[in-house]
């Protein structure tokens, strides 16, 4: 497994806890999520649930991490069809790119 | 998750500060639909653009709808805009504001800015009208219909094909909030607004209409009832405008809310 795998799936469990934090709300029983998982067609979410989302994920990982930002330039039907995987790619990339910059900071 | 309690009910809310640009930020404050809407519409649109270009953004979710409380009574339009008024106060937003409505969101900002005209800098509604009595009794005709219709399986089956399993679930969640509340009852009653009083709503409105939308038997109408408003038809559009067309509202509001930009005064006080 590379440090990458690592990465994804350390926010995968982190995003899975969110996702149930939400659900629990609605009284559904706890799922397991996967990249795969689809928000809307499988976890029966609202677009106000990937604001909360996004709310965690800011609170969790920092200001970097916006879901308003990287869903702004998404169409409606990408929305609606938004699967976990790709939430937490986001996630990664932006955790990355806060990473590098850190090391270019610290190198100067 | 954020939620501020005003006029009797918690209501949830998101700011989004504007990036610093050097000059004092002007603050638009959105508010959205009924039924399935929320402010998630407006808050993953146009947060990220209009932040990353100097707006203070506020979003809140109505009473009933989203993440905000849902009362069993209390959804004339008075009651939206007691609650807007309270939360720009309990908030201590900095006035005057720049409210953009869609849909009944719009007519609720219509209502605010005649009933607080001092606390508007400007004005922009998708797909709204003001709440007069013709608009009334259209809305309370099709809020009757459309809870007969969602009381009735077959029609989450007609969505469902029609438009998709997500469009069948999010009726379903609409038709809870029409149930389980006065909002048929009470949503197109009181206070509205005569001739007059639209006569009176001089801050500058700008009018974003579908070209296949609601109002697309008269996209103009709105010209002739109030003293400076200006409309933008965006043809191929339907009543989904907003988030249909987002890249081409994010551009219009970014233009008018700089050019309509007052200097403002400090945090609560009025200019």
């Amino acid at each position: 497994m590379t440090v990458d795998d690592n990465q994804i799936n350390a926010v995968l469990a982190e995003v899975n806890d969110m996702i149930n934090e939400i659900t629990r709300k609605y009284g559904s029983p706890p799922v397991q999520v996967t990249m795969d998982t689809a928000f809307h067609s499988e976890l029966e979410l609202e677009s106000i649930d990937l604001v909360t989302l996004g709310v965690m994920l800011a609170a969790r990982y920092g200001e970097q991490v916006s879901m308003a930002e990287f869903l702004a330039d998404k169409d409606l039907a990408d929305v609606i069809a938004l699967r976990v995987g790709e939430v937490v790619h986001y996630v990664v990339s932006r955790l990355n790119v806060v990473s590098h910059r850190n090391v270019a900071t610290a190198v100067d | 998750m954020p939620t501020i309690r005003v006029n009797g009910a918690d209501l949830h809310y998101l700011h989004t500060p504007g990036r610093p640009t050097g000059n004092p930020a002007p603050t638009l404050v959105c508010i959205h639909g009924l039924g399935t809407d929320s402010l998630a519409s407006f808050y993953l649109t146009l947060a990220a653009p209009l932040a990353a270009a100097g707006v203070d953004m506020l979003f809140y979710d109505l009473r009933g709808h989203g993440n905000s409380a849902r009362p069993a009574r209390g959804y004339q339009v008075g009651d939206f805009v007691a609650d807007l008024d309270g939360l720009l106060g309990s908030l201590d937003v900095r006035l005057p504001v720049h409210l953009i409505g869609n849909s009944f969101g719009g007519t609720v900002a219509f209502a605010f800015a005649a009933a607080y005209p001092d606390k508007v800098a400007s004005l922009v509604s998708i797909e709204s009208e003001p709440p007069t009595e013709p608009w009334a009794q259209r809305v309370g005709e099709v809020l009757e219909i459309t809870k007969q219709e969602l009381s009735r399986d077959e029609t989450y089956h007609w969505i469902s094909v029609q438009f998709g399993d997500h469009h069948a679930r999010l009726s379903r969640q609409a038709y809870r909030r029409l149930a389980e509340t006065s909002m048929v009852e009470e949503i197109a009653t009181g206070p509205m607004l005569d001739l007059t009083d639209l006569s009176r709503i001089t801050v500058p409105v700008l009018s974003i209409i579908g070209g296949d939308g609601f109002q697309a038997d008269d996209p103009y109408q709105l010209e002739g009832l109030l003293p400076d408003c200006r409309t933008v038809v965006i043809p191929d559009q339907d009543h989904s405008v907003l988030v249909e067309a987002h890249r081409q509202v994010r551009e219009l509001l970014l233009d008018w809310v700089f050019s309509h930009h007052p200097v403002t005064a400090a945090p609560g006080q009025r200019t």
